[in-house]
């Protein structure tokens, strides 16, 4: 089975980080970098269902600039087989749907059985690619999976709803899935697998390698970001200080004001 | 990062007499085993507080005279001319860092055995030490109270001839200033006996001519217990113990204020099990809110949080905050607040394994949190510093994250391996602290003395610093819940392994008092467990329990304290004097006996089991195994021997071959799966291994500085001759 799995290398915000002055994004100074969390899962499941096949493939694709490589060589220490980066600097800022049209760029030209994307990226949060991928390449997909069972030639996989509920769908293949969180315990890879990484193919390209020239790129952007800023913090509270009674008089005429 | 501003008014400088404190961290006196007899551990380890911020570092107890001797226990001395020499060398390393150094003068009365120097102790009435074994003091007349306060005086001048600012007049442990001031010790009928201007008259006079003789030069500070804790048999805060404060206000210009004595010192060291973070308030905190004194006070209650500090001096409890333990643990305290690295100080998680090693009488001290204690200067090791290694381009798997595994990944991280991976067998990293920590329960409603039984969560601290310090380290990484083999780990792809994979319970009643497995003992059965499957509950446990107790330490008893407290009848059997015999010197008895006592454990001594049936435990008294006894029981917990999980090291190192094969080019058992053994010191052998790795041979630790004299070399080199000046030999 040849799997295909788009991962991105993502930014970790803790406390301390600061914005650009204009409000591009985060200033990348002192900003750490790791592999997308969904992605470690669709990763797992991938190389899950490649060995069970037997035989087959793991590619993993990556759209970003060499930093992102890291990304790339993490799956691949993991034992996805080969690493493919695209990049160019018009895709500098590029939004889901732009990302979404290059990597099916990269995608169709692998014609996998299968794609697996994770839900979301914990930094955009915006779980459109996967789906936007699947569109742009035409396959039958499934989002939010929690389990995959294969039968060779078509996947009976789950989705959890609300409730508790849980969805079973039948999808031939080739298809697309975008996967949760918990479906799977990802493996990690060892001292000897992180070196052997190296070694291992890795594809460099851009997008007009794949055939996608500028104004194609253009023309598949359906939105860009303008400014990042924090929320403004307090405003708007109150401390309400003196006895219960004036405490609960006060609180009871803000209610009073609201609901007029 | 900066500091927050509400920790500001830590870093407010005070005035102490003539001089001046930069901030409020303040290291009261307390033992370390190095005295005046190892200067560079003396020097190094207060000057590395010093380092680290504190405004102020004391000597422990220091003796003003040969009367006053507490051999084999270490404490310093300022008899001569020497002691000034050796003690002059840490006055001067705290004054590098802008620190203030304290003498803490002692006068032991009978609570000094004096085996060294064997001399006769003197007191305010002939009562043998509560503290001591049948030591008596000889009653002081009036020339003998002049003796000994001119001792005070003359060691006072030492003191500030070697450099010391804040010099002590020492009462609090109920020494002697205290014993003069305390009826459970003075009996006396003349003017220094009876009325409180009595009682109090030999301390005042003493602080008196000590200020006349340095108080221009030195602060003068006097450490005194605010409560006796005997009730009206003693001082009492509310008494005579605030009384004191304001009698004596005029002649000290710092306070610090404890309370009990060296009978049971643990209500003033108290560890984590029986007492939360700044315990003494009741009692300490009165004096400065009762408008007693007018002068900067000082207290202690093993306070780590920066919040409680800033509380602790806004309510007007104390105006500086005292450290022993939280400055052991972490030298870098105030530093670590002035810069806004909260999340990298290293809480003390009161363990009292510091205060074990001064208790045994010789070691010198350790930390459970901080292996570089003591170490400062014979090692050379430094807590925030770590040298990037000379074979730092290797990779290092580490299997096993307890303790040792933790700390050594930990360093190892510091040291700036390349990689160094961190795995264990279980969910969570922590070894067995993860359950060690929920241990020490009892039911925990009834108050003891003055705590309550609290349990060991404190020692969690001991993972939750560690996985914070590794979750920063960008070449540290960490898996959890993947066991490996020899196999995963030969193909791994480290050049350097370390097993610290730990240890278990002998399962068939395997022990050190008889060395032989106990009959009858299996743990294979459902009525049978070790103390660990009794916390993790993974086997029913019966209303009737014996536990049997072979140790030494906190586990057995630790086990009948969870196991009563849950409404069993527990039976608690230990072929030892006394149950957790360890647990004195970690000052935990007293309370753990109060606990055992009020949840009906019936504890046996020098008993040991012969053979176990079910339903019945077959016991004799280890001094006369004639003397036998049943005991019925539904359930029996072996707390005997620890046994090394060390098939993993063992099967690597037989196969030589293969690890050169696979590239291993160095092997490593460390902790429990070396030797099983106290945290403390699990931690300080994967610290130790870290510290060593690109040594010649880091299996083997390199030797450490020894201070000790060396015969005829320069500075002894009149050996003979002052022989020959004795006068017997000078005859012959």
């Amino acid at each position: 089975m040849k799997v295909v799995v788009p991962v991105k290398q993502v930014v970790v915000l803790d406390d301390e980080f600061e914005l650009l002055p204009d409000g591009s994004g985060v200033d990348p100074d002192g900003i750490e970098s790791e592999l997308n969390e969904w992605d470690t899962f669709s990763l797992e499941a991938a190389l899950q269902l490649r060995d069970a096949a037997g035989d087959g493939e793991v590619v993993a694709i990556t759209v970003g600039d060499e930093d992102a490589e890291e990304g790339l060589l993490a799956a691949l220490a993991k034992g996805a087989d080969r690493g493919v980066r695209v990049w160019h600097d018009e895709l500098q800022g590029a939004d889901a749907l732009a990302v979404a049209r290059v990597l099916a760029g990269a995608v169709g030209r692998e014609s996998p059985d299968l794609v697996l994307c994770g839900v979301q990226s914990s930094d955009a949060i915006n779980s459109a690619t996967g789906i936007a991928l699947a569109g742009f390449l035409s396959l039958p997909h499934v989002a939010v999976v929690t389990g995959i069972a294969s039968d060779g030639s078509a996947l009976t996989v789950e989705r959890e709803l609300e409730g508790g509920l849980v969805e079973l769908v039948r999808v031939s293949l080739p298809a697309l899935l975008t996967i949760q969180t918990g479906i799977n315990e990802p493996r990690y890879a060892t001292l000897r697998a992180i070196k052997q990484a190296r070694d291992k193919p890795m594809e460099v390209c851009s997008p007009a390698d794949l055939g996608i020239d500028s104004a194609q790129l253009a023309a598949s952007i359906g939105a860009r970001r303008r400014r990042l800023a924090m929320p403004d913090r307090g405003g708007g509270a109150e401390i309400i200080e003196g006895s219960a009674a004036d405490v609960a008089a006060r609180i009871a005429t803000i209610v009073k004001e609201r609901m007029d | 990062m900066a500091r927050d501003p509400k920790h500001d008014i830590l870093f407010e400088p005070i005035q102490i007499g003539p001089k001046t404190l930069k901030n409020r961290f303040y290291q009261v006196p307390h033992c370390i085993g190095a005295g005046s007899e190892k200067p560079g551990f003396q020097a190094y380890h207060r000057g590395m507080k010093a380092e680290g911020g504190w405004a102020a570092c004391c000597t422990e107890y220091c003796s003003i005279h040969p009367e006053s001797d507490d051999t084999s226990r270490v404490s310093a001395r300022i008899w001569d001319e020497g002691d000034v020499r050796n003690l002059a060398a840490m006055c001067d390393r705290l004054h590098e860092f802008g620190a203030l150094a304290g003498i803490e003068l002692w006068y032991g009365g009978p609570h000094a055995p004096c085996m060294e120097s064997r001399a006769t102790p003197r007191g305010p009435s002939q009562i043998a030490s509560d503290f001591e074994l049948n030591i008596f003091p000889r009653y002081m007349d009036k020339d003998d109270i002049n003796t000994v306060q001119q001792m005070y005086v003359d060691a006072a001048l030492r003191a500030r001839d070697a450099g010391f600012d804040i010099i002590y007049v020492y009462g609090a442990h109920a020494y002697l200033p205290f014993q003069f001031l305390s009826p459970f010790y003075n009996r006396r009928t003349d003017e220094y006996g009876g009325s409180f201007e009595n009682r109090a008259r030999f301390w005042r006079e003493s602080l008196y001519k000590v200020r006349e003789a340095v108080g221009d030069d030195c602060a003068i500070a006097s450490r005194f217990a605010v409560d006796h804790l005997l009730g009206s048999t003693s001082i009492q805060v509310g008494e005579d113990g605030a009384r004191f404060v304001e009698y004596c206000d005029d002649l000290v210009d710092l306070w610090d204020l404890t309370v009990g004595d060296i009978a049971e010192w643990g209500q003033n060291a108290g560890p984590s099990r029986f007492f939360e973070e700044n315990h003494e308030k009741p009692y300490t905190g009165q004096i400065k809110a009762g408008n007693h004194t007018n002068k900067p006070v000082v207290g202690v209650g093993r306070i780590t949080n920066p919040d409680t500090m800033v509380a602790i001096i806004k309510s007007g409890q104390f105006d500086i905050i005292g450290a022993a333990r939280p400055s052991i643990s972490d030298p870098f305290l105030p530093k670590k607040i002035e810069e806004g690295r909260l999340d990298d100080i290293r809480e003390c998680i009161g363990c009292n394994q510091c205060i074990s090693r001064w208790e045994i009488g010789g070691p010198p001290m350790v930390c459970t949190q901080n292996a570089t204690a003591g170490e400062e200067y014979r090692r050379g090791w430094h807590p925030e510093v770590f040298h990037p290694a000379a074979n730092r381009e290797k990779s290092v798997l580490v299997v096993g994250a307890g303790p040792a595994g933790m700390e050594c990944a930990m360093v190892l991280g510091k040291r700036q391996m390349a990689a160094v991976h961190l795995i264990d067998a279980s969910r969570e990293i922590g070894g067995s602290v993860n359950w060690i920590s929920q241990l020490g329960h009892s039911d925990g409603k009834e108050n003891l003395f003055r705590g309550t039984a609290r349990g060991l969560g404190e020692w969690k601290r001991v993972v939750n610093y560690r996985q914070i310090q590794l979750d920063k380290l960008k070449n540290v990484e960490l898996h959890t819940g993947s066991r490996l083999s020899a196999d995963d780990v030969l193909e791994y792809g480290a050049e350097i392994v370390i097993v610290a994979t730990g240890c278990h319970f002998a399962t068939d009643g395997m022990n050190a008092a008889t060395h032989a497995p106990i009959p009858g003992a299996d743990t294979s059965l459902d009525w049978q467990m070790t103390p660990d499957e009794v916390v993790l509950g993974s086997k029913p446990v019966g209303q009737r329990v014996l536990v049997l107790e072979n140790e030494a330490y906190f586990m057995g008893v630790s086990i009948a304290q969870k196991l009563a407290g849950e409404g069993r009848d527990v039976t608690l059997v230990t072929q030892a004097a006394d149950v957790a015999d360890y647990m004195h010197y970690t000052l935990e008895a007293p309370m753990l006996h109060r606990d055992l006592h009020r949840l009906g454990v019936d504890i046996h001594t020098y008993t040991m089991l012969d053979r176990i049936e079910p339903g019945v435990c077959h016991a004799y008294n280890v001094w006369n195994p004639a003397h036998t006894h049943e005991f019925e029981v539904d359930t029996v917990v072996l707390c005997t021997a620890r046994i090394s999980d060390d098939e993993l090291y063992r099967e690597l190192k037989a196969d030589q071959e293969r690890l050169t094969a696979e590239g291993i080019e160095g092997l490593y058992v460390i902790g429990d799966a070396s030797a099983p053994r106290m945290i403390v010191d699990s931690i300080f052998d994967g610290h130790r291994l870290a510290r060593e790795i690109d040594s010649p041979n880091p299996a083997m630790p390199l030797p450490f500085i020894r201070e000790r004299r060396l015969w005829g070399d320069a500075s002894n080199e009149d050996f003979r001759a002052q022989l020959l000046n004795t006068p017997d030999v000078a005859l012959a």
